[in-house]
């Protein structure tokens, strides 16, 4: 975009261990598809790149990719602090797109592209790019679209900007991510599944929590086990407070 | 027992909601423009639903004996999307003075973010200027809190409190708002917000006076026949058929109505139904027989 040289290294061994992820696992086909669209991306044909972020999971499949041990360490070492875990085949599918657009055209074109792919994607497009939001150049710049993904209520799109995703914990403000926290514990997600929660805990995340659990109790209701992950070490317990 | 539903979601509703809810005793409700669910991406949108809010869906209660009634306003999280958030705000005083406009909402806190506040700050500045009472909605997160600042804000605007009707509050939020003047609803849903139970407690708790409840059905899951059920359980608690009376009809009535926009004369019966109106031509009918008679 370009991303630097080291960082320009790191997102061409993403897009190939992707690449060889979605091929190993959805066949020859599916190979020659991706070169394809990912050689009409790198020309900068938008309409081709929407079609193909549509059309991927035609070809790569919805599974989870399961990916062995080895594949995850070659991952975390190119993308360090994404969880690939709950990626599946057009996940990886369409992230290869974005990253190859990425690899080729300036920085304002990537990014115009890329806004288009979300806005105007369905539910499991948007999914699939939230996933890959963290491995994109420049990802600073679509803050505004990851916050606004939170206000969603349709859980598994919520939980790919809000889990496995080291997103939020690098670049949401404070009041973003304490609503975050507060919206994964209100629909009942574990809160472990919040990448560097424990980073992140302040002392307004703490009343927040505990405002919540003394709600619940008022309502007669069941607290969440793990609400203390969201209290930092200082934070009064709910007797000091009773 | 004549009730009002004075937070319904009717556009999410089918007819066969609107049949029991017009059996269980419901005569008037309000539906409160609020999100639909998927956030919207451009102002026309909010145009096309304000209309339907003021022509379809009131027609279409009207087939089933309900007068329907709308707030119009800008919700909390499409507040967010600051070209949205201007461009609508812009255009509801285009709307503001609407036959079936009996207030400004759903407004208020949702994420408790600066924009947020700007939309709601802007909209009570409308309400003044317009004449109009306004419904706040609280927020699911974060809810003392964000209530407490909403009475804040509340004040610093200046608008009268009793022109200010605070909704879903729960056991936590009610004493702050009852410290003001400002009026109480209570969202009765199956399985978050408040419920037939604890409603019953805290109308014995704390009376009758400016307290509401609704339903606040909409797409999610909820129920629009939440207001004749909590009749039935207030009164098998004990509540006086007069101090349910007062919750489920002249509260609602007398908050919407201070300022004569709710026309009182007008829902002191049930409608009559004739389904052989049309809306621009198109009936609530599929080609049927007329067979309703009431």
């Amino acid at each position: 975009m370009p991303p630097g040289n080291r960082g320009l290294i790191l997102l061409l061994a993403t897009i190939d261990l992707l690449t060889s992820a979605v091929c190993a696992r959805a066949g020859t086909a599916a190979q020659t598809w991706l070169d394809a669209a990912v050689s009409r991306a790198a020309k900068g044909d938008r309409d081709a790149l929407f079609a193909a972020y549509t059309n991927a999971p035609k070809h790569t499949g919805r599974d989870l990719l399961q990916l062995p041990v080895s594949e995850r360490a070659a991952l975390a070492s190119t993308a360090p602090g994404t969880f690939f875990d709950r990626w599946t085949g057009d996940d990886a599918g369409r992230a290869v797109l974005l990253l190859t657009l990425a690899e080729h055209v300036g920085a304002d074109q990537f990014a115009t592209a890329a806004i288009e792919c979300y806005e105007r994607g369905d539910s499991r497009e948007q999914q699939s790019w939230l996933k890959a939001l963290p491995l994109l150049p420049g990802s600073e710049r679509f803050l505004s679209v990851a916050i606004d993904a939170c206000r969603t209520n349709i859980l598994p799109q919520f939980e790919s900007i809000a889990c496995e995703n080291p997103y939020p914990e690098r670049y949401f403000p404070e009041l973003n991510f304490n609503q975050l926290v507060l919206k994964a514990m209100f629909n009942g997600i574990s809160l472990a599944r919040i990448v560097g929660l424990s980073g992140r805990l302040n002392s307004e995340l703490s009343r927040m929590a505990l405002d919540y659990a003394a709600e619940r109790r008022a309502a007669g209701r069941s607290v969440p086990l793990d609400l203390a992950l969201a209290l930092t070490k200082d934070a009064p317990t709910e007797e000091q407070l009773r | 027992m004549k009730i009002f539903d004075p937070h319904v979601h009717m556009t999410s509703r089918t007819t066969d909601d609107y049949e029991a809810m017009a059996r269980a005793g419901i005569v008037a409700l309000i539906e409160p423009a609020f999100w639909l669910g998927q956030p919207r991406t451009m102002a026309g949108s909010f145009i096309d639903y304000f209309n339907s809010l003021l022509g379809w869906e009131r027609f279409r209660a009207s087939q089933f004996g309900i007068r329907h009634f709308c707030t119009i306003g800008l919700n909390p999280k499409e507040s967010n999307n600051p070209k949205l958030a201007d461009e609508v705000l812009a255009l509801l005083p285009r709307y503001l003075n609407k036959e079936g406009v009996v207030a400004i909402g759903e407004i208020g806190f949702d994420d408790q973010t600066d924009a947020e506040e700007k939309s709601l700050v802007k909209q009570l500045e409308l309400a003044g200027e317009y004449d109009l009472p306004v419904l706040i909605h609280t927020p699911h997160r974060d809810k003392k809190r964000g209530t407490i600042r909403t009475i804040e804000v509340v004040k610093r605007v200046g608008l009268p409190e009793e022109r200010v009707l605070i909704d879903h509050n729960n056991e936590e939020t009610l004493p702050f708002v009852l410290e003001t003047r400002c009026w109480a609803g209570h969202s009765l849903y199956p399985n978050t917000k408040m419920d037939e139970q604890r409603m019953a407690v805290l109308v014995r708790k704390f009376g009758t006076s400016r307290m509401i409840i609704n339903s606040a059905a909409d797409w999610g899951i909820s129920d629009p026949l939440k207001v004749p059920k909590a009749v039935e359980v207030m009164r098998a608690n004990g509540v006086a058929d007069a101090d349910i009376q007062r919750i489920v009809w002249d509260n609602p009535v007398a908050f919407f109505g201070q300022t004569g926009r709710l026309d009182v004369g007008d829902i002191s019966e049930r409608p009559a139904i004739d389904r052989q109106q049309k809306f621009e031509n198109n009936s609530v009918l599929r080609g049927e027989q007329i067979t309703a008679t009431r």
